[in-house]
């Protein structure tokens, strides 16, 4: 007997064999073959005849697979899965929930929208670090001259070149298209009544080609005129305002008290933020002998601060590097001290990147620290998104068990484990893209403003970069995955009757979302005792001695001796000044570097050359040996070290030690304790001291009577004022030499802290959301308690209970980690820090158990209020 | 009998131009076709689906599922939307400008 309703099942399920078709589109076709079959029985056909007759007319269903998934695959693009209308009621279905659970929805917002923020930051200051110096057109065909020097058994990098080195390589190689010199000098600038110290650069007048700098007024070739300055944009608007300049005279006062007028010919337009490489004023290279006496163009014991070239032909750079030989050669017989190993042309384009190994380079030397910070920041970043991915996963999961019913309910009416899991990512993919654009909102207008006037840069980043939607695309995709992937496939993972039986439950957390909320609780401890720990080291730094004595002292600095000896007048008849001191050098200001001989070997070594009664002054403490004597003639050859001296030459006994500098022999005669000439963020390094001659001069500290120090600073100001009217004034309190370098750590720990109130306030979040979801499972067990007597203490001990020992786990877990983390980071910033101590950790363990207690009272608080009468109606 | 390739390429404008006369579902579409072309027209009936479903996805037509009054199963309503209008106008447009280069071709004034 032919059985008509198998047939047609049978004949379904070859189209099942497909994956072409949909539960939709086997259902058209059930009803297809349905409708016809009827038809065709109307007609009079047996059941077998028009079962044979219809499908028949329906044809092959292979050709008829392969037709439909051409389809498809044709439709795979996003606007046309969002045009579908499975998406289109996700996203609407999803706008619905979350609206309709706006804790929940609070917190996965503004969790991620932190993380994204936090991303954005990290984007934009990459990008910075990524453009430095790349605005130059002829960045790949301009190379900077670098030589290769041996010290102690090491070779350095230096950027500065021998003076004739550059018209040398002018006059041997035509085929360069340009050279050009840069030489540095202090100088004072003076226009009517603005008078400031500035820098002055002494270039070729190739500059403005071989650099893109371009001019707002005036033209490069200007700069051929040696009577002709050429100022930055900041510079014009410090002295000239907005008014333009062009044919303005200023007066140049150079460090030999040379003076020479010069005409303003032309103004750079405003720099590109992301540079290192940059001039305040720019004179023609002759200049150079007006502001030095006796300079003599062939002298190769002299230096210059930067030769660059620049070729038209990528060629010609390896044609000159290996000629190099013949400078080399030139320059070693007139500088002993100075053997240079060979030369190498350092490309423009990747300068600031290898600048980090280079002494003295134009460019600078930050580099390697920034990226460092970059990737501080993008492990911090990662950190932060996975707070709020986790935020989001416990929500999720505990979410869920809201909905547990609708999702029986779909799985019932035909929807397969695949569209539950897309209809979860789809609604993750709304709150992703919220927070996104919560999140940039949040890093464009606040964090990084915030960050950059801190660090006092500009990225100059801007939404037109099309790599940063990329990115933060990239950032969202991926989020929305993590974050979402998990939760759906927990919730589609259940069997839809034992859902609508109750043997599905929530309430208490699985075991996973426990781990996850542990997880979370071990990040935000970690960044706790990070921010702890570096609010301890600034206080430490901040009275860490500085080895000498600061505060009692007052500096001035000048240019030349006359000026050096009319100031020291003045200042030897304050009443209040105790001791009066001078030097070439002087701590926190000025040293110089020199070469010292020992038999065969020679080691370069920080000099500073100072009057006798220096140390005693500025309150060094010589530990061994003798400080100098005043008006010793023998004191011309005695040397004082400090201690770092002594460990890097490995010496036990270093009184009576003999060195040569300069061709002077020199003895040791006393040792002073280590002190810092450098900010705590520098090691401290080997140091000498030898009398200086008094001609060399240029600085002058003295001690004034305790609580005088104010007063006499008022009255250093005046004197200089009444001496030298036309210079600006340049000395201080000795204490505020290192003023920036505070505000540098202190901002690190206020960085930190921010970060880690972040992170606390996330992880509350979290907290919040999951034991309010956990509450509100157990409304129905909370009201019966209530009922039978339970007050509210009770209750809150139970839902302590059953958190507070993942709390002690998650702080067992942290407690380690953080303690070597911290010491590992702080050994990698500071050369001097504090050690990872026991009460960061404790004061961290307290504040997350404090976190948890004031988010179960808020919630408790909510649960008192309620009548317990409604919370068993609820369920 | 109209050959294959004619026949594929006319469906998408007999499709829109019997919805464009009002909603209808898969069985009922063909049965119109079938009746128009008196059996001129060789249709294997299920191919019309996927076209159907093309079109869908292309946003020229949309759909439905209906439960009829007096019906014992739901249907899936196919309906025209504007943009399926327009294109039916197109293929009019285009059609007749066929016939009518044919006709000018065969019946020399």
């Amino acid at each position: 007997m032919f059985d008509l309703e198998k047939a047609i099942q049978e004949w379904l399920n070859q189209f099942k064999k497909h994956r072409a078709f949909d539960d939709g589109e086997l259902r058209e076709m059930d009803l297809h073959i349905r409708d016809h079959i009827d038809d065709l029985l109307a007609e009079g056909l047996s059941p077998e005849a028009a079962f044979k007759q219809a499908k028949d007319e329906f044809g092959e269903i292979k050709p008829l697979a392969i037709e439909e998934f051409s389809n498809h695959k044709r439709s795979t693009t996003i606007l046309s899965l969002l045009k579908t209308s499975m998406y289109k009621n996700y996203i609407k279905t999803s706008v619905r929930r979350l609206l309709k659970h706006p804790l929940s929805t609070v917190i996965n917002l503004l969790g991620l929208a932190i993380a994204i923020g936090v991303c954005v930051l990290v984007y934009s200051f990459g990008y910075w670090v990524d453009h430095v110096d790349q605005h130059h057109e002829n960045k790949d065909n301009v190379f900077l001259t670098t030589a290769f020097i041996n010290r102690n058994g090491e070779t350095q990098q230096w950027g500065l070149s021998p003076r004739p080195l550059g018209e040398m390589l002018a006059q041997d190689f035509p085929q360069l298209r340009n050279v050009c010199r840069i030489q540095e000098r202090n100088v004072v600038i003076k226009k009517e009544d603005l008078v400031f110290h500035e820098h002055l650069s002494f270039v070729d007048p190739s500059y403005l080609e071989v650099f893109t700098f371009p001019l707002k007024y005036g033209d490069k070739s200007l700069l051929n005129d040696p009577g002709n300055i050429i100022l930055s944009r900041d510079m014009a608007l410090k002295y000239f305002g907005n008014e333009n300049p062009i044919g303005t005279d200023v007066l140049v006062i150079f460090d030999n008290g040379v003076k020479k007028s010069f005409t303003v010919a032309a103004v750079a337009e405003k720099f590109p933020e992301a540079i290192a490489i940059k001039f305040d004023f720019l004179v023609h290279y002759d200049n150079i002998e007006t502001a030095l006496d006796s300079y003599n163009a062939e002298d190769w014991s002299q230096s210059v601060k930067a030769t660059l070239v620049s070729v038209d032909n990528l060629k010609t750079i390896e044609i000159v590097a290996e000629s190099m030989d013949k400078y080399k050669d030139l320059q070693n017989r007139a500088m002993e001290d100075w053997q240079i190993e060979s030369f190498r042309f350092e490309p423009l384009s990747t300068l600031y990147q290898n600048s980090s190994s280079i002494n003295k380079t134009i460019s600078s030397r930050y580099y390697d620290t920034n990226k460092m910070s970059h990737t501080i920041l993008s492990i911090l970043a990662v950190f932060m998104l996975a707070l709020a991915a986790v935020n989001y996963i416990n929500i999720a999961i505990a979410a869920a068990a809201k909905r547990l019913k609708e999702m029986a309910l779909r799985k019932t009416i035909g929807a397969s484990r695949s569209m539950i899991v897309s209809q979860h990512l789809a609604e993750n993919l709304v709150t992703t893209g919220l927070s996104l654009l919560l999140g940039i909102v949040f890093g464009k207008f606040i964090l990084v403003p915030w960050f950059e006037s801190q660090n006092g840069y500009n990225s100059g980043f801007h939404f037109l970069d099309i790599n940063l939607w990329f990115y933060l695309v990239g950032v969202m995709l991926f989020t929305a995955l993590i974050s979402g992937l998990y939760p759906a496939l927990y919730i589609a993972r259940f069997q839809a009757v034992n859902i609508f039986k109750g043997k599905v439950k929530f309430g208490r957390g699985s075991f996973i979302t426990k781990v996850f909320l542990g997880f979370q609780l071990v990040l935000a401890s970690i960044l706790i005792v990070c921010a702890i720990m570096f609010t301890q080291n600034n206080s430490y730094l901040q009275n860490r001695s500085w080895g000498y004595e600061p505060d009692k002292i007052l500096y001035a600095r000048v240019d030349n001796y006359s000026m050096f000896e009319r100031l020291k007048d003045k200042i030897s008849q304050y009443a209040n000044l105790k001791e009066i001191t001078a030097g070439s050098d002087h701590i926190g200001i000025h040293y110089s570097t020199k070469v010292m001989h020992q038999q065969e070997k020679q080691y370069e070594m920080n000099v500073m050359a100072v009057k006798p009664n220096y140390l005693s002054t500025v309150g060094l403490e010589v530990i061994a040996g003798r400080d100098f004597i005043a008006n010793s003639k023998a004191d011309k050859n005695s040397l004082v070290v400090n201690q770092k001296f002594l460990e890097q030459m490995a010496l036990t006994e270093a009184l009576g030690q003999e060195y040569v500098m300069d061709s002077v022999n020199y003895t040791i005669t006393g040792i002073v304790k280590d002190f810092h000439f450098h900010s705590f963020l520098s090691d401290i390094e080997p140091l000498v001291f030898i009398v200086g001659e008094e001609q060399d001069f240029r600085n002058i500290a003295f001690s004034v009577t305790k609580g005088t120090e104010m007063e006499s600073y008022e009255l250093l100001k005046n004197s200089w004022a009444e001496l030298f009217p036309e210079i600006p004034f340049r000395g201080g309190l000795q204490s505020d030499v290192w003023g920036s370098y505070f505000s540098e750590i202190s901002w690190h720990g206020q960085f930190w802290r921010i970060i880690a109130y972040l992170t606390i306030f996330m992880a509350a979040l979290g907290l919040f959301g999951m034991i309010s979801l956990n509450l509100s499972g157990r409304v129905r067990e909370f009201s019966i308690k209530k009922i039978l007597g339970a007050n509210i203490q009770h209750i809150g001990i139970t839902i302590t209970g059953d958190y507070l020992w993942l709390f002690l786990i998650a702080i067992g877990i942290s407690s380690p980690l953080s303690y070597y983390l911290v010491d590992f980071f702080f050994d990698l910033v500071y050369p001097y820090h504090i050690s990872s101590n026991i009460m960061s950790l404790i004061i961290s363990a307290f504040i997350l158990v404090a976190v948890l207690w004031v988010v179960i009272a808020i919630l408790l608080t909510q649960v008192h209020q309620r009548n317990p009468i409604h919370g068993l109606k609820e369920e | 009998m109209i050959s294959k390739n004619l026949t594929a390429a006319s469906t998408k404008p007999i499709i829109l131009g019997i919805l464009k006369q009002g909603n209808s579902y898969g069985y009922l579409i063909i049965k119109k076709v079938k009746e128009l072309s008196g059996g001129n027209m060789k249709y294997s009936d299920g191919m019309l689906y996927p076209v159907l479903h093309r079109l869908e996805k292309e946003g020229l037509i949309s759909s439905m599922w209906v439960m009829e009054k007096d019906s014992v199963r739901p249907r899936k309503y196919y309906e025209i939307t504007e943009l399926g209008k327009q294109a039916l106008l197109k293929e009019q447009k285009e059609w007749s400008q066929v016939n009518d280069i044919l006709h000018a071709i065969w019946n020399p004034a």
